[in-house]
């Protein structure tokens, strides 16, 4: 077919106007999945239940901390009327072994149990009903081990070793300069021990979802946060090729981490291909989710930092222990990253840092947003306040002096081209600034203000020359408009949208004519997990990778219909027209037609996977161990009541550089949000281990912040373009939590003189240290 | 074994309940102890209503009876008989949205969404009752439900807009 063919068939002229050039990068675009969350119609994976669900599962998870199993007697399971099956890890035809780092945790568990979590079997019946009263009746004998309930039992000489090799799981190291010496000549120096405590995801959407083998497939809808290595872990524990196992993601209400780890997915598996041709349910309630997941680490920090008389940082020494609890679940990953951020955004010539991981019989402990990171900020931002008071410095000023500037170096040796940490903190304190500080004059006696800040650091994506990629297929569509293909998993963050306003700025569509298929290992390449920070920097990359292919095809054709050089043809609001003279133009639809009939595929694919450099072990030095980094800093002003120990965040403001906000609604939605988690994190948040069983599994005892604990938080957007990210945008997710923690320690600091160094700072505690404080007896 | 024991199947008895739900009457059979939550849920197929904490703290499976915001996990499905009941998808008409769930999509209020139809609801019963309303009423009304995303405050500037709006 020639072009002359084709071309006089179709109006030059048409009547309508172009609209003037949109850009769907920086604008807020509303969400793709709004309409169908604030109607009622999303469809999460408790709500493909009652419809789809034939049979229904659930899981008998062990009663005792640390035990040997003796016998499994299912049979007055079995005799609950309308149950089908009872499966243990003798039904299991794979490895029976799930983990993300090490393989380590069985699905359900053979001679031992190591956790008040551990998952012994999996019962299958016609009703729910039937599966909950047969759960419960599965017999379990168990001959008890010595439950090593705290870090300080696992370290303690004689105690019961967890695994052969001994209760350490692993260790990490940095080493710079000459810490000792640096120590000796120092003018001050400070040391602290901080505890931070163990955290709970507490997403909303408990584990939910439906599985069905069809004696081909495994198809499971159950919400992860990487369906492509989920896919995988179940396909090796269950013993099918893993092209037979499909993962569609529903609609999910939350991760934070909580989905990294397997949760439902294999014993949905399980049953489905013990039930062939059956739809399973499974759902957990509140107090199974909370009972079975893994959590945030609780992190032992002792450290000590050295100052010159001008305040100028000379030498860290960091000891760190990490509650890895039962399996090692991502706990390697966080002992690295908790590492490599011990010194934050400070310029520390002389660097100790050792990590240990430390196994107990508490749940497996894992991927939370801002993992290791945050947990140091407390240490490191805590450190930075306690040293200005022996320096007698400001504290602005002491961190100002010290914190990196562009080239300067952080806790790994890699130096930072794009250090905006000045003008993150410059930005927190004007804004902070804007109204005037109320102060403590006029307050009644028992209540104190204070103000606070932090400056932090974030190294995105996985980092330390561990493979991490992401890949995106765009495609045309017969309207003109255009799908997003991704494998990345849309938890809520606002990735779909992040996604299609990508594709469509460099194609120059509407956002009325993007679509996105996401997270589905039939439909969509594999994009790596929703984590780290790393989506909108590398599946942003790929999906603009692909894109931009797609517009070179776009423009080859436009330019042949137009009869220019492609180069003349610009692509605005789904049409093409040549730069110069917009009446010759042609609508993408009626180039789609074109483009097909000249060979054209409208279709590209796009792969991005920058390398980062391994830490040296033993020194944890790398030229570019992450491959961006982030900064941001906030500032928080507190009302402590002195009388009942009771702290009130009157203000926060937190200022992110986050590249470019491709879409500044999701990103001050991340902003807001991550503060929200902070504060609990900072003020009540802490799940609670008698021996190893979870004393607060529920949102009666596990306290989060409601919409009165929030002050009005005011989220300043930084805008430093990333040479590396797309359109110059790198990411938001952690590092907003990451800031928030310290910025409100800090402030009940200046409120109280009193530095908390263990988290959640709840009444109690605050009162007990108040109470320290002034010389008064504190009860037991 | 558990020390308490989930109740076998054949061991509870079923009863007949009538209500009226986003307009229409609806009868059905349910367990005695059948929450509002799962009937709605399991047994009606209106999944829109979410349960979180499935005890009364967080907000989710907000629900109007007769005009009243109820947490549906904590009322037992009998206790509906003769009522009617208003959940999310009753809000919308056809495709016009309901002004709140206009300006939660508005304001990015819903971002992972779950929590949204609960305070959606929790919402209407506020705007329902009071033409004219306080920043501090506005937050007790909605301090019961929790949110794990948003910190709140897109979710504040719905309600307002929503306030704003159905005052002018």
């Amino acid at each position: 077919m020639t072009p002359q063919s084709t071309k006089t068939d179709a109006p030059r002229t048409p009547e309508v106007t172009i609209p003037p050039a949109d850009h769907l990068v920086g604008k807020n675009c509303k969400r793709v999945d709004g309409r169908e969350k604030v109607t009622g119609l999303a469809m999460y994976g408790a709500d493909l239940f009652p419809q789809a669900a034939d049979l229904f599962a659930k899981v008998v998870r062990s009663e005792e901390a640390h035990a040997d199993i003796v016998k499994i007697d299912t049979s007055a399971a079995l005799a609950v009327g309308g149950v089908l099956g009872v499966y243990t890890h003798a039904d299991v035809g794979g490895t029976n072994i799930h983990g993300l780092i090490r393989r380590d945790h069985p699905a359900l568990a053979e001679k031992r149990v190591r956790y008040r979590g551990d998952a012994i079997a999996v019962v299958v019946a016609e009703s729910e009903r039937s599966a909950e009263a047969a759960r419960d009746r599965v017999h379990v004998e168990y001959s008890p081990l010595p439950v090593v309930a705290t870090m300080e039992e696992a370290l303690s000489d004689g105690a019961p070793r967890l695994y052969p090799e001994g209760n350490i799981m692993g260790d990490k190291r940095i080493r710079r300069g000459d810490v000792d010496a640096a120590l000796a000549a120092a003018h001050c120096v400070v040391t602290d021990t901080f505890h931070t405590q163990t955290v709970d995801h507490a997403f909303l959407d408990v584990e939910a979802g439906t599985g069905i083998w069809d004696g081909h497939t495994l198809t499971l809808n159950a919400p992860g946060q990487w369906v492509h290595e989920e896919r995988r872990l179940i396909a090796l524990a269950l013993g099918i090729p893993v092209e037979q196992v499909r993962i569609i993601q529903p609609v999910t209400g939350g991760a934070f981490g909580g989905r990294e780890d397997i949760s439902i997915q294999i014993y949905l598996g399980l049953a489905a291909l013990k039930h062939p041709g059956k739809t399973i349910g499974l759902r957990y309630d509140r107090a199974e989710s909370m009972r079975a997941r893994h959590k945030r680490h609780a992190l032992k920090i002792e450290y000590t930092l050295a100052a010159d008389r001008e305040g100028t940082l000379t030498a860290a020494r960091i000891t760190v222990h990490s509650d890895e609890g039962a399996y090692a679940s991502t706990g390697i990953a966080v002992m690295r990253k908790a590492a490599s951020h011990a010194t934050g955004p400070y310029r520390v010539p002389a660097i100790e840092v050792d990590v240990y991981g430390v196994h107990t019989n508490n749940n497996p402990t894992g991927a939370m947003r801002g993992f290791g990171a945050c947990q140091m900020a407390i240490a490191y931002e805590g450190m930075m306040d306690r040293l200005a008071d022996a320096l007698e410095m400001d504290r602005v000023a002491l961190r100002k002096r010290n914190m990196i500037v562009p080239g300067d170096p952080v806790t790994t040796g890699q130096r930072i081209d794009n250090a905006s940490v000045h003008e993150c903190l410059d930005a927190a304190l004007a804004k902070f600034n804007e109204r005037p500080y109320p102060g403590n004059d006029g307050l009644p006696p028992h209540l104190r203000r204070g103000w606070g800040m932090s400056a932090i650091c974030f190294g995105l994506g996985y980092g330390d020359g561990f493979p991490d990629c992401s890949r995106a297929r765009v495609e045309i569509n017969p309207d003109g408009g255009a799908t997003v293909y991704t494998g990345g998993v849309e938890v809520g963050q606002g990735l779909l949208n992040t996604m299609m306003q990508i594709a469509g700025e460099e194609l120059g569509l509407p956002f009325e004519k993007m679509h996105v298929v996401a997270a589905d290992t039939e439909l969509t390449d594999e994009s790596g997990s929703s984590s780290a920070t790393r989506q909108t920097y590398f599946t942003g990359n790929a999906v603009r990778i692909a894109a931009s292919e797609l517009r070179e095809q776009i423009l080859d054709v436009a330019g042949k219909w137009l009869n220019v050089h492609p180069h003349e043809v610009t692509l605005q609001q789904g049409w093409a027209f040549e730069t110069a003279n917009d009446a010759n133009r042609v609508s993408m639809a009626r180039l789609y037609d074109e483009g097909l009939a000249r060979g054209y595929s409208f279709k590209a694919t796009g792969l991005f996977k920058p390398r980062t450099v391994p830490e040296v072990h033993g020194t944890g030095q790398s030229p570019r161990a992450f491959i961006t980094y982030l900064f941001g800093a906030h500032v928080s002003q507190v009302l402590v009541d002195i009388e009942t120990g009771e702290v009130k965040v009157e203000r926060h403001i937190a200022a992110h550089d986050v590249g470019k906000a491709i879409n500044p609604q999701s990103v001050e939605g991340q902003i807001v949000g991550g503060v929200a988690q902070g504060l609990g994190m900072a003020l009540m948040e802490e799940v609670v281990y008698k021996k190893g069983r979870i004393l607060n599994a529920g949102f009666t005892d596990y306290i989060i912040p409601t919409i009165k604990d929030l002050p009005p938080v005011e989220a300043i957007i930084i805008e430093h373009d990333d040479p590396g990210g797309p359109f110059g945008a790198h990411g938001v997710g952690e590092p907003p939590l990451i800031g928030a923690v310290p910025a409100i320690l800090s402030a009940i600091y200046d409120a109280t003189g009193v530095a908390p160094d263990t988290l959640p700072v709840t009444p109690e505690r605050m009162w007990r240290l108040l109470r320290m404080r002034d010389g008064v007896p504190v009860p037991v | 074994m558990p020390s308490a024991l989930a109740p076998l199947p054949d061991d509870i008895p079923l009863t007949r309940i009538t209500c009226t739900i986003n307009g229409e009457q609806v009868v059905a059979d349910a367990p005695v102890d059948c929450t509002l939550l799962t009937f709605l849920r399991d047994i009606v197929g209106l999944t829109g209503t979410k349960g979180a904490c499935l005890e009364g703290e967080c907000g989710s499976c907000t629900v109007l009876i007769d005009g009243k915001p109820v947490t549906s996990c904590l009322m037992l499905a009998g206790q509906v008989n003769g009522r009617t009941i208003t959940t999310v998808e009753g809000l919308a008409d056809g495709d016009a949205l309901d002004v709140i769930q206009e300006k939660f999509v508005e304001t990015g209020a819903a971002q992972c969404g779950y929590c949204t139809p609960g305070l959606i609801m929790s919402a209407r019963a506020l705007l329902n009752d009071n033409p004219s309303i306080s920043e501090s009423e506005l937050l007790t009304a909605l301090e019961g439900n929790i949110c794990r995303c948003t910190g709140y405050a897109s979710i504040v500037e719905a309600v307002r807009r929503a306030h704003r709006e159905l005052k002018s």
